[in-house]
């Protein structure tokens, strides 16, 4: 093995791979996909009911709205842009107030407000809309509850919201995709266009090759992981720790890449193999979605040991001591995977003479 | 126009199409996928707001609300009311005093408990709280001095609402007809990898034929598929022929597309590259059906959004031709000119 060789053999991978498809494809997807899922869950998939209102004076409902947590709360500049809001379903209820309106309200003189309600907003929205816009009013006009009330929460479990149940699979996504993907195609390029024979016959030995693809595999799929964790502001209290388990993790994910670009002779075949593969893959995070389903499920699945202890550390706050022995194993499973694929790739180089 | 030529290449294509594993398997597969999501998404939508209260009786004016979405459940006991939580039968419970309308009477600030499940959303349960607070309010009958001119704007779809399962058909047509176009450009692609683009032109056929066999090809299978799908989630109950038409004419749009994508790639991984792009921004229109108000206008830039919205008025709000005549319209024009522009640029291209 000459480092040289790997590192000039690296350099040409990242320099020729950068260009290719699967690799903008590897470093975009999980950016996209994490800033639309994060939207996603912050307005549409809240539930909460949606609000617009048009302040033609200077009423404090807009800020008494804005600060209940159980509505989206949205300022439109006229009655025409509310109402179109309103009839694209932008917003379940539209509200227009007009001027002088909060002084009219405490003095308790008659006044006016124009409603628009979306014909296919939910009964449920609408009635917690309704109590919710006469109760800004009342605190508005100074009128205190005659009640006071007292939340109280019954039974006791783990409650995950849909982001964190979500977060797993974003993070087996960045690194499946970046680690899996990129060396696996590469390697199934160069055998499509011969040029993996005209590689070998040069002083660079096949391990070399395969080393060097694995590092671009490895390189990529840290690097967008560790910006998906950021992003996700999910460092943990341990970095240096969750930096080296997403090393580990991308390392697995290449050693998988290098084994399925190995076995395969052409991009056709590659694909219908991780298609098959899939759900294997991503098992562990699909079992993190639904709490239902029992820990030792995932446990089964080889791919458990790179997902578990990134969200250990980086959403539980776990130290090397709580999970080494996953890391154990994940270290074990690089070196085998090594082994497998390195005896293959040797049969293959060896075929090839 | 040599028919004869053309059915040939039909054959041929299909043939080859199948003959792709990834693309064959993808397709089945993706067929099958798209129905079996279809029945496992919820066929129905609850837009009630399920109440349990712990009193002695509910209370005249919450029966009157029990039109309006709310529904109540009268409870015996704390226990109960909590076991009725935890089984998800009810969303919210409240625990009345027993002379909770005298107290209210006499002017003395009352306690209410509003017990909610441990699962139930942190940021929800103001809504809840002041569900009650304002419910309460208009049990002591203090109302305020505002009057709402209230207007609906729309279709009043209150116990009516389209369920995810339907409001997800224009989406799985709009993915599928494009897999199938993805298809159709690594068939070219391939032709063109393989050199035997080259050697067709050598052959008596002209290259009209070669084009309206290519695209009899890839509309046919993507329409068969779109069709079968839309079949099997029972689209086709309301205007058939309607819903038959703007999904050919959408296979038509997704084949010129095809051409396109296939006069700019050089390869297999270029095609998925054009092929995920294009179903991402052919996707768009069918998440404002998803997701409503989601876009604004700017959406019917997009060709797709003349099949999403056809299919989804059609199925959802049984639209006559009448009603989405101009969608049709849109759409023939958008095919054609897109079929056009594919078979121009892919014939410039490989000549």
């Amino acid at each position: 093995m000459n480092p040289r060789r790997v590192g000039s053999l690296f350099w040409k991978e990242l320099a020729h791979g950068s260009k290719t498809f699967m690799f903008i494809f590897a470093l975009l997807v999980p950016i996209v996909v994490t800033l639309v899922v994060r939207l996603l869950l912050g307005t549409i998939f809240s539930g909460k009911p949606r609000l617009g209102i048009t302040d033609l004076g200077e009423s404090q409902v807009l800020a008494l709205a804005r600060e209940i947590d159980s509505l989206v709360t949205r300022q439109f500049s006229s009655d025409s842009e509310l109402r179109l809001a309103v009839e694209s379903g932008a917003v379940d209820m539209g509200l227009v107030l007009p001027a002088g309106f909060d002084q009219q309200l405490r003095k308790n003189e008659p006044v006016e407000v124009n409603a628009y309600l979306w014909g296919e907003s939910l009964l449920k929205n609408r009635i917690i809309l309704g109590s919710t816009i006469v109760f800004l009013l009342r605190e508005v006009s100074g009128i205190e509850a005659p009640v006071e009330v007292v939340p109280i929460t019954v039974g006791a479990g783990q409650t995950l919201s849909w982001e964190e149940r979500l977060f797993p699979l974003l993070v087996m996504v960045t690194i499946v995709v970046g680690g899996t993907m990129v060396p696996a195609t590469s390697l199934v390029e160069e055998k499509q266009k011969r040029t993996m024979r005209a590689l070998i016959t040069t002083p660079a030995t096949v391990g070399e090759v395969y080393l060097a693809k694995g590092l671009t595999g490895i390189l990529l799929s840290t690097f967008v992981g560790v910006l998906v964790l950021l992003i996700n502001q999910a460092f943990g209290a341990r970095p240096s720790l969750l930096i080296l388990t997403v090393i580990l993790a991308a390392a697995f994910s290449a050693t998988l890449g290098l084994l399925l670009g190995t076995l395969t002779s052409d991009i056709n075949s590659l694909f219908t193999i991780i298609k098959g593969l899939g759900l294997l893959i991503y098992a562990p995070a699909i079992v993190y979605m639904f709490p239902q389903i029992p820990e030792w499920v995932s446990r089964i699945f080889p791919t458990y040991y790179l997902l578990a202890p990134i969200i250990k550390i980086s959403q539980g706050g776990a130290s090397l001591s709580d999970v080494w022995v996953e890391l154990a194993i994940l270290v074990a499973l690089i070196v085998l995977m090594v082994i497998i694929v390195g005896w293959l790739g040797g049969r293959q180089a060896q075929n090839a003479e | 126009m040599n028919w004869r030529i053309v059915w040939t290449l039909v054959r041929k294509d299909t043939k080859l199409f199948f003959r792709n594993r990834f693309f064959a398997f993808v397709s089945v597969l993706g067929l099958f996928a798209y129905i079996g999501i279809y029945y496992l998404l919820p066929g129905s939508v609850d837009e009630t707001i399920k109440i349990g209260l712990i009193a002695d009786q509910i209370p005249p004016l919450f029966e009157d609300l029990q039109e309006e979405g709310l529904e109540l459940m009268l409870l015996d006991s704390e226990a109960e009311l909590e076991q009725r939580l935890l089984n998800g039968d009810i969303t919210v419970g409240y625990g009345l005093p027993d002379d909770l309308m005298a107290g209210l009477l006499s002017g003395s600030k009352q306690q209410i408990k509003v017990y909610f499940s441990y699962d139930f959303p942190e940021e929800l349960k103001d809504a809840y709280i002041i569900l009650f607070r304002e419910l309460v309010f208009m049990m002591t009958g203090q109302e305020l001095n505002v009057q709402a001119d209230e207007v609906l704007l729309g279709q009043d779809m209150a116990g009516l609402q389209i369920p995810p399962r339907k409001r997800m058909l224009p989406l799985m047509a709009v993915f599928i007809l494009m897999i199938e176009t993805m298809g159709l450009s690594s068939l070219i692609s391939a032709e063109v990898e393989e050199g035997t683009l080259t050697a067709l032109f050598t052959t008596p056929m002209r290259a009209r034929e070669l084009f309206v066999g290519k695209g009899a090809a890839g509309a046919g299978m993507a329409f068969f598929q779109a069709v079968v799908m839309i079949a099997a989630t029972g689209g086709l109950r309301r205007e058939p022929v309607l819903i038959l038409t703007a999904l050919l004419l959408g296979s038509l749009l997704v084949t010129g597309m095809g051409f396109l994508m296939a006069s700019g790639s050089r390869d297999l991984m270029s095609v998925m590259g054009w092929g995920i792009l294009a179903i991402v921004v052919l996707a768009l229109p069918s998440f404002s059906v998803l997701f409503p108000g989601l876009f604004t206008g700017w959406i019917k830039a997009i060709p797709s959004y003349y099949l999403v919205d056809t299919v989804h008025k059609v199925i959802n709000f049984g639209a006559s031709w009448g009603e989405v005549g101009i969608n049709l319209l849109a759409l023939l024009g958008l095919s054609l000119a897109f079929l056009l522009l594919g078979i121009v640029t892919l014939q410039r291209r490989y000549r």
